[in-house]
């Protein structure tokens, strides 16, 4: 006797009953698409803030790893990277909007 | 990126296991008095990350591994072996019966636990590489011109 079989039983329910089932596509919260880019850019600001104080630490005296810094830096770089991308997406988007024949 | 945080925890580990095994060298030919004062060879003792109680609570029901948090230098221990003796009557640090107190660090095996750090290092910035490689491609899905 294990408790697997049920598992695969339940796991059947939600298949066959899918109004029961959390939908993926449904946002649970509702956060408005501004305050998403705001935090992400937040976010984003902090990691460089903390690759500058990792940079200066190491300056100071050098107890802190190498490694440690080149990793803040690399991964400040590759948020910065990412915003990039978003950014080139959004105005993307919005140029295709505007170019709409009204 | 989770990949790279993973990574970053065995640099931290082996930059630290580097800097014991420094130690050891730099101290192998400190002699002592008594083999009581003699210095002793450090060595690190690293566990995989994360809570005990979480550990012990994940073997209990068979789960697999939970969060991956990479590893962590748990502790550092002395080795108790029992220091070289050398007779050295002309020491100053020679004891009555003309015996110096050389500590018990082999050459040979920190040698090679160096060369181990050294690759192991290299192998996860290897693997630190490889992650970065894979988000710079990913942000190039759907990317015009």
């Amino acid at each position: 006797m294990s408790i697997a079989p049920v598992a695969a039983i339940e796991a059947a329910a939600t298949i066959l009953n899918p109004a029961a089932a959390p939908s993926p596509t449904q946002p649970s919260t509702s956060v408005p698409f501004s305050q998403m880019v705001t935090n992400g850019i937040d976010g984003i600001s902090s990691k460089i803030l903390n690759a500058d104080a990792s940079v200066r630490a190491f300056t100071l005296d050098d107890s802190v790893p190498v490694h440690q810094v080149t990793f803040a830096l690399e991964q400040a770089r590759q948020s910065l990277e990412l915003m990039m991308q978003m950014r080139a997406r959004l105005v993307e988007a919005y140029q295709q909007l505007m170019n709409m024949q009204l | 990126m989770q990949a790279m945080e993973i990574s970053r925890t065995a640099l931290d580990v082996e930059w630290r296991s580097l800097e014991l095994i420094a130690q050891n060298l730099a101290n192998a030919n400190a002699p002592a008095a008594s083999s009581a004062e003699v210095y002793k060879p450090l060595q690190l003792v690293t566990a995989t990350k994360g809570s005990f109680a979480e550990h012990l609570r994940r073997g209990a029901s068979g789960m697999g591994p939970g969060d991956l948090l990479g590893v962590e230098a748990a502790a550092v221990r002395a080795n108790e072996t029992p220091p070289r003796l050398v007779h050295e009557p002309g020491n100053p640090n020679a004891d009555a019966a003309g015996y110096v107190a050389y500590p018990a660090v082999d050459h040979a095996e920190q040698m090679t636990l160096m060369i181990k750090s050294a690759r192991t290092y290299e192998a996860n910035i290897v693997a630190m590489y490889t992650a970065r490689e894979m988000y710079s491609k990913a942000l190039e899905i759907g990317r015009r011109s």
